[in-house]
């Protein structure tokens, strides 16, 4: 069916511009901690409340960009907040790249918001075959004061 | 910590960089950050088994080392006004990974004095992976 598919499907062509998940992320001073040690930082003021503060971070342990803390696990809810809008016939998935736009300081202790929408959706021929190319934008607002303080795009490639 | 970068000392065609090995165990302490398990990035036999040459560097790592190459060029007084890259090629682990940041373009803007950047990600041999751009606000002197 993948092969065959001409077009996007009506159901494809609704899905654009539409929510597709929610979800609350903790951004906890560990979880920075564990990302900056990941990423390779050495630099004391994504590890140390006092090296931060004196660097002029004034809200605590600061979260070095691109993180945004996680997403709160739960397996018996395992799924909950993400809409399928539509049958994708495409059974391969690769992670075609990503932007970051970092808008506030996050700091360890805030709890975000993220909302997540189909931006736009491609059907095109590639070299691995017919490919259904997704992008997608998500919004994280700080639940205490409801600013806005990242979003992130996302390419998502099925083929 | 490390001095500041001012926008008036930036010069178009500047580069800097990052040397990053790739070891299994670094990306499992990235698979505990970022809660991506997925099997080809740590466990040998299933990468064999799904034809990969090796266990392979998780995208969403490169493009975040590509953040921190940023963050700590543009120093504490600098502002990420943005970056992105694409997942072009697989990184195999268990090599060095050049992280690289180039300027292209020094104005003003609304106020603000921005740079943008070329950035990638690079294999030992030169092949480029994960190309992208930038763009920062430096303090002026």
């Amino acid at each position: 069916m993948a092969e065959e598919l001409e077009d996007l499907t009506d159901e494809m062509k609704a899905a654009v511009g539409q929510e597709t998940g929610r979800s609350t992320y903790e951004v906890t001073t560990q979880g920075i901690r564990t990302f900056a040690r990941a990423v390779g930082y050495k630099d004391s003021k994504y590890f140390d409340e006092a090296a931060a503060k004196a660097a002029g971070y004034d809200g605590g342990l600061p979260s070095p960009p691109g993180f945004l803390g996680m997403p709160i696990f739960n397996p018996s809810a395992d799924g909950a907040g993400r809409r399928e809008l539509f049958e994708n016939p495409f059974q391969r998935r690769l992670d075609g790249g990503t932007e970051v736009e970092p808008i506030e300081q996050v700091y360890g202790g805030d709890v975000l918001e993220a909302i997540s929408r189909i931006t736009t959706l491609e059907l095109t021929q590639s070299r691995l075959g017919k490919m259904l190319i997704q992008n997608s934008e998500t919004v994280y607002t700080r639940q205490s004061d409801g600013q806005i303080v990242a979003k992130k795009r996302g390419t998502g490639l099925s083929y | 910590m490390a001095d500041q970068i001012h926008w008036d000392d930036v010069e178009e065609g500047q580069e800097f960089s990052l040397n990053e090995p790739m070891s299994s165990q670094r990306l499992v302490v990235w698979a505990a950050a970022s809660g991506d398990f997925y099997q080809i990035h740590y466990d040998d036999d299933f990468a064999e088994n799904n034809n990969l040459p090796d266990i392979i560097v998780h995208g969403a790592l490169k493009g975040m080392l590509v953040g921190r190459l940023i963050d700590e060029w543009k120093g504490d007084q600098g502002k990420i006004k943005n970056w992105g890259v694409s997942y072009r090629g697989m990184d195999p682990a268990r090599q060095d990974l050049t992280v690289w940041g180039k300027v292209t373009k020094k104005y003003e803007d609304d106020g603000e004095a921005l740079i943008d950047l070329d950035v990638g990600v690079a294999q030992p041999d030169g092949t480029q992976t994960t190309p992208g751009t930038a763009t920062v606000a430096l303090p002026k002197r």
